[in-house]
């Protein structure tokens, strides 16, 4: 009886959290009922429908960009001995450390009309290639965002159907059928999953799609706020987004349904190709690796090499400190929550409400996050003190990141929680163990390498995070990327470079942890 | 691995120094003084011109610089809380909708109004501009004869069919332009001259105003938008990208009708909930003193808004021009029917 009542003070605390968290998008959402919005009937006739229409586009082109990529890559990583394949397994995921912004404006001056490889081209070829427009954009955010899908991918091909595959394989499948009639099927729970991150990213950036000039829903938003000077039809649009979001979420959901869910938790075995495969296995990633990171990054170093000299070094390593600080604290919260959630979720009755709305955070802009967060701050904020306690603390800032990243945390730890056989859960609650005990003795442990995976994940979204950090900020407080905004913002890219090369640098540190802790396991 | 892991904040604390947080002040101030400043302007030159300002008065500067919109939130959620003293931003329109919010006070000095012209600052004294851009033409010296424009109407003329180059209309430059055609022409005319550069534009809208001046480089159009800093910086650049635009360019300064040429301002005003008046009121004293005034100028390529103040070398090159006397309230005003116009344009 004791024991009932501390589970269900146990689940409402959990609630309450996931409430909190939801906080700033329940802003968004009640808008209509506390924020006017006089210019709806003009953003209803001329911006909604052509947003929608580059919305979906968009993150079409970008989707079937980042599948190309990251499926085939992944498979022959797990499924093939050829050369350098150790080192392409982890450097596939480097472009995850490029913040999206910062990809698109250096693809810009590579390949936009007065880019350096464009001119060269027309010079040479008589051909001049121009990324600056909504389909390169998708090409350009595809190249950057497919690790979403590589890493859950990868992890499928590596542990979750080794026994499928050797039976395919008896019966005669192989190459190509075996990747597309077995080994894609049994990974598309996982490949969605990945693609659900993927699609939030890209509806909720900002800086990549106003400098290409795409009109998605991102800029409508904007446009309504600053431009229109009508914040309310700027959360209506946001609330269009979250349903968007919602309907992907729903996608993601029914993909699961007939998804195997019994894993068998031993690594597939790899196959030795013919000499020629497997050069041409290699050919093939090094040309992904070259073109999604290689490019970029050469172009930034050879900027930063530049400009090296022109930096306050001592501001950069101050920068350099708040963002690692940010980054780990953002990550052990966020995961800290996240794992509560999970609880939550497998040892509910029913699925959480609040959770799920906590949820899509992450397709929410930054900016809009950021004033939903001011929003329910400001009235403590304005109350009986000296001064605001909330706005303009760490302590919020770190609030506003959970909200922002907590999808980042959970979809991990809830695909990995699926993988689990209910029967273990079973059998130790006919032995009497409770849900919690359950939790932490049996699922937890068995979750960590996902737990510590999603750390990393948050840890690197918050390194690359810009208009949360620069609102929310303390005064005198810079980041790497507020850093880069300082430049980048007013179009002096050569400078900025610096600042972004660091943001690369810091992001592939927990990008490098989080190999480690998958080739573990896959290895 | 596992210790590594829990090193990493650790590690993080100890080499980031706690940050000062907006530290609540006492009625009477004690101790050091200093201003609490939100700013949209991230150059370098600003930072150098706060610490001249710090090191002559003792006054510290504290800075959060962000965007205009989610500042002027912020001031609002603060309330009569809100630590900042000034609020800076790189748009007139802004520091009009700040004041209609009631987020600034009306702040009387002499000294701001002898250095700021009167169509540059509030009427009532709730802001000050303290530098200038105007928004001009650019053009391919070598396929474009100067004296073909004189007025931005003259670029909706056939003649320029794929020939301009302007980036998109999500930008407050061209909202701010468009603003103040309206206020000098009506809303039909302004919507007719945005249909027109429509209908003549080189591209799609992309890219910053820096890019249309490459792209002008790289014979892609022959006259383009662009706001005169930009013009500045790119003569003043050494970076090889930029070397084929530098060579080509000319510089017209059209005139709205006969009104001028269109600028906007970067400028100040003292926060509603100001703890530290007197500084605040000393620091926008300091910006529009010849010394500041002269910085702007040199190092950010802005034109100054105290007359006499010599202006960068490279504008001079560019000549003087007429601005346009429209007080610059009405931008701010008239930024929402500048935005729907550009919808109703297909301005991108």
């Amino acid at each position: 009886m004791v024991s009932a009542m501390r589970a269900r003070a146990g689940r409402s605390a959990i609630s309450l959290l996931a409430i909190l968290l939801a906080g700033p998008l329940l802003v968004v959402l009640t808008s209509p009922l506390h924020t006017a919005a006089p210019e709806w009937s003009h953003v209803l006739t001329n911006l909604l429908p052509v947003q929608t229409g580059e919305t979906l586009l968009l993150l079409a082109i970008a989707l079937v960009t980042a599948l190309l990529i990251a499926v085939p890559t992944a498979w022959v990583v797990t499924m093939f001995e050829f050369p350098g394949r150790r080192v392409f397994g982890w450097a596939l995921v480097l472009p995850l450390a490029l913040p999206t912004y910062i990809a698109a404006y250096t693809w810009a001056a590579l390949l936009g009309p007065t880019g350096s490889i464009s001119i060269w081209c027309a010079e040479h070829i008589g051909l001049k290639p121009n990324v600056l427009n909504l389909g390169g954009l998708g090409i350009v955010l595809g190249l950057v965002l497919y690790p979403y899908i590589y890493l859950p991918a990868r992890a499928m091909f590596a542990r979750g159907m080794s026994v499928q595959i050797e039976a395919a394989r008896t019966l005669g499948a192989s190459g190509f059928s075996l990747f597309m009639r077995v080994a894609v099927p049994l990974a598309r729970p996982a490949i969605t999953a990945g693609a659900l991150l993927l699609s939030m990213e890209v509806l909720n950036d900002y800086g990549a799609v106003k400098y290409y000039g795409v009109r998605t829903l991102t800029t409508g938003m904007f446009r309504s706020w600053g431009g229109l000077r009508d914040l309310g039809s700027g959360l209506r649009i946001g609330i269009v987004l979250l349903v968007l979001v919602a309907v992907l979420l729903w996608i993601e959901h029914r993909s699961r349904r007939h998804a195997s869910t019994a894993t068998d938790q031993l690594p597939t075995k790899r196959s030795l190709p013919s000499a020629g495969s497997r050069w041409i296995i290699f050919a093939g990633c090094a040309s992904v690796l070259l073109v999604a990171a290689g490019l970029p990054l050469w172009k930034i170093i050879g900027d930063a090499i530049v400009v090296w000299n022109m930096n306050d070094h001592g501001a950069l390593v101050n920068a350099l400190g708040h963002t690692a600080m940010l980054a780990s604290c953002a990550a052990i919260i966020t995961l800290l929550i996240a794992t509560l959630f999970t609880f939550r979720e497998r040892h509910g009755r029913r699925s959480d409400m609040a959770i799920r709305a906590a949820n899509l955070g992450y397709a929410i802009p930054g900016a809009v996050i950021a004033l939903g967060t001011m929003v329910l701050a400001g009235p403590l904020d304005r109350s009986n003190w000296t001064g605001p306690v909330l706005i303009g603390s760490i302590g919020l800032l770190l609030y506003a990141y959970c909200v922002r990243f907590l999808a980042v945390g959970t979809q991990p730890l809830f695909g990995a929680l699926r993988s689990q056989p209910r029967t273990l859960d079973e059998a130790a609650l006919m032995l009497g163990a409770s849900n919690w005990r359950i939790f932490r003795r049996i699922n937890l442990p068995l979750l960590r390498p996902a737990v510590l995976a999603a750390a990393m994940l948050v840890a690197v979204d918050v390194i690359k995070e810009l208009p949360l950090t620069l609102i929310l900020r303390p005064f005198n407080f810079e980041t790497l990327s507020t850093s880069t905004y300082r430049f980048a913002g007013i179009e002096q890219l050569r400078e900025a470079s610096v600042p972004a090369l660091l943001i690369v640098l810091c992001a592939m540190l927990p990008l490098f942890f989080l190999e480690r802790l998958l080739g573990r396991t896959e290895r | 691995m596992n210790r590594s892991l829990f090193l990493m904040p650790a590690l993080a604390l100890a080499c980031g120094d706690p940050a000062p947080s907006p530290t609540p002040e006492p009625a009477v101030p004690v101790g050091p003084r200093e201003v609490n400043v939100y700013t949209h302007r991230h150059y370098d030159t600003d930072k150098v011109l706060f610490d001249a300002f710090s090191a002559k008065t003792g006054i510290t500067v504290n800075v959060i610089m962000a965007d205009d919109d989610e500042v002027l939130e912020r001031m609002a959620q603060e309330g009569a809380n809100s630590p900042c003293d000034v609020l800076i931003t790189a748009d007139a329109g802004r520091l009009g909708l700040a004041k209609s919010r009631g987020l600034l006070q009306a702040s009387t000095s002499k000294l701001l109004q002898a250095n700021v012209p009167s169509s540059l600052r509030d009427p009532e004294g709730y802001w000050y501009g303290l530098t200038m851009r105007a928004r001009v033409i650019a053009y391919n010296k070598e396929k474009v004869e100067p004296g073909s424009i004189s007025t931005y109407a003259d670029l909706t003329k056939p003649q320029w069919k794929g020939k301009v180059l302007v980036r998109s209309s999500e930008n407050v430059y061209n909202q701010s332009l468009l603003a103040a055609m309206i206020a000098h022409d009506g809303p039909e005319a302004a919507k007719a001259w945005a249909q027109g550069i429509v209908k003549n534009m080189a591209r799609a809208p992309q890219g910053g105003d820096t890019d249309q001046l490459l792209a002008l480089g790289e014979g892609i159009g022959t006259v383009a938008i662009a706001n005169s800093y930009y013009i500045g910086k790119l003569m003043a650049s050494d970076e090889p990208e930029k070397q084929k635009a530098k060579a080509v360019i000319g510089v017209i300064f059209p005139s709205i009708g006969v009104h001028g040429t269109h600028v906007n301002i970067s400028g100040g005003g003292v926060a509603k909930h100001a703890k530290h008046v007197e500084e605040a009121i000393a620091l926008l004293e300091f910006l529009s003193s010849d010394e500041a005034q002269t910085g702007f100028a040199e190092g950010n390529k802005e034109y100054p808004v105290k007359p006499g103040i010599a202006v960068a070398k490279e504008l001079e090159a560019f000549g003087t021009f007429q601005r346009d006397s429209l007080n610059l309230e009405a931008l701010g005003r008239l930024n929402a029917d500048a935005v729907k116009l550009f919808d109703e344009a297909g301005w991108r």
